[in-house]
């Protein structure tokens, strides 16, 4: 068990370098300026993202309730992932609020 | 994201374990079946996690791959001569089920079970914790 276990978390650290890479230390706006898509296009793409996870569970509470559960765990982890992705998309909103009051109560 | 990753690794765990338990219960459950008129008796069986296991863990939520595998062992013979299906000598053929190896492996199955749950706990928390950076003191 101990070896496949290995395996599993080297998989998981020969991804994460690729991820890292992937993280560019330019602002945001600058390269998506270019690329044409915009901030608010990043929240839609991000709120689509936690809706399709809420329709994946709730789909999966229907086949639990009707009696198709074959595997409890795997629904429990997908609620979990639902709901982390949900307080994400939370977080996100209680910042941007943050910031826009935080704008709108500029002095001029 | 990360911590999905990590939940299919603890998934796959959970899914190996259950698979486990189902399999000793299958035992138990045959462990009083007698050998029928064409002579087979049920043969205790046993789950075998391969290799792969880690190769179908980054595939995201899958199950490892196991297989089952039927042992072979002598059936248990019990002396009962007013049995329907004893043999000329008065010999019944029962499953070679080992009641106590089986209740061990129940048990074994249930801990690692929970020690899957407790991994998957773990990265659940540490990223409920990561959400609340910068958050109101």
């Amino acid at each position: 068990m101990s070896e496949q276990a290995l395996a599993a978390v080297s998989a998981i650290t020969a991804a994460s370098p690729e991820a890292a890479a992937n993280i560019s230390l330019e602002p945001v706006g600058a390269k998506s300026a270019a690329s044409g898509a915009g901030f608010g296009d990043m929240v839609t793409q991000g709120i689509n993202h936690v809706n399709q996870q809420l329709m994946v569970s709730q789909t999966d509470l229907q086949q639990l309730s009707v009696g198709n559960a074959q595997n409890l765990h795997q629904i429990m982890i997908r609620l979990e992932e639902s709901r982390l992705s949900f307080q994400l998309m939370m977080q996100v909103r209680s910042r941007l609020l943050e910031a826009y009051q935080d704008v709108m109560k500029m002095q001029l | 994201m990360e911590y999905e990753r990590t939940f299919a690794i603890s998934a796959s765990g959970m899914t190996l374990e259950r698979t486990r338990v189902e399999m000793a219960a299958l035992n138990l459950a045959n462990a009083n079946t007698v050998a029928g008129p064409d002579g087979n008796v049920y043969q205790p069986r046993r789950v075998v996690a391969t290799r792969a296991f880690a190769d179908a863990v980054t595939q995201g939520l899958s199950a490892p791959s196991m297989s089952l595998e039927v042992t072979q062992q002598a059936p248990r013979m019990v002396y009962e001569p007013g049995h329907p299906m004893a043999n000329a000598k008065g010999f019944v053929a029962y499953a070679s089920v080992d009641a106590a190896t089986e209740m061990v492996s129940l048990m074994s199955a249930m801990r690692s079970y929970e020690a899957n749950l407790a991994a998957m706990t773990t990265s659940r928390n540490l990223a409920l914790k990561a959400l609340e950076i910068g958050g109101n003191q």
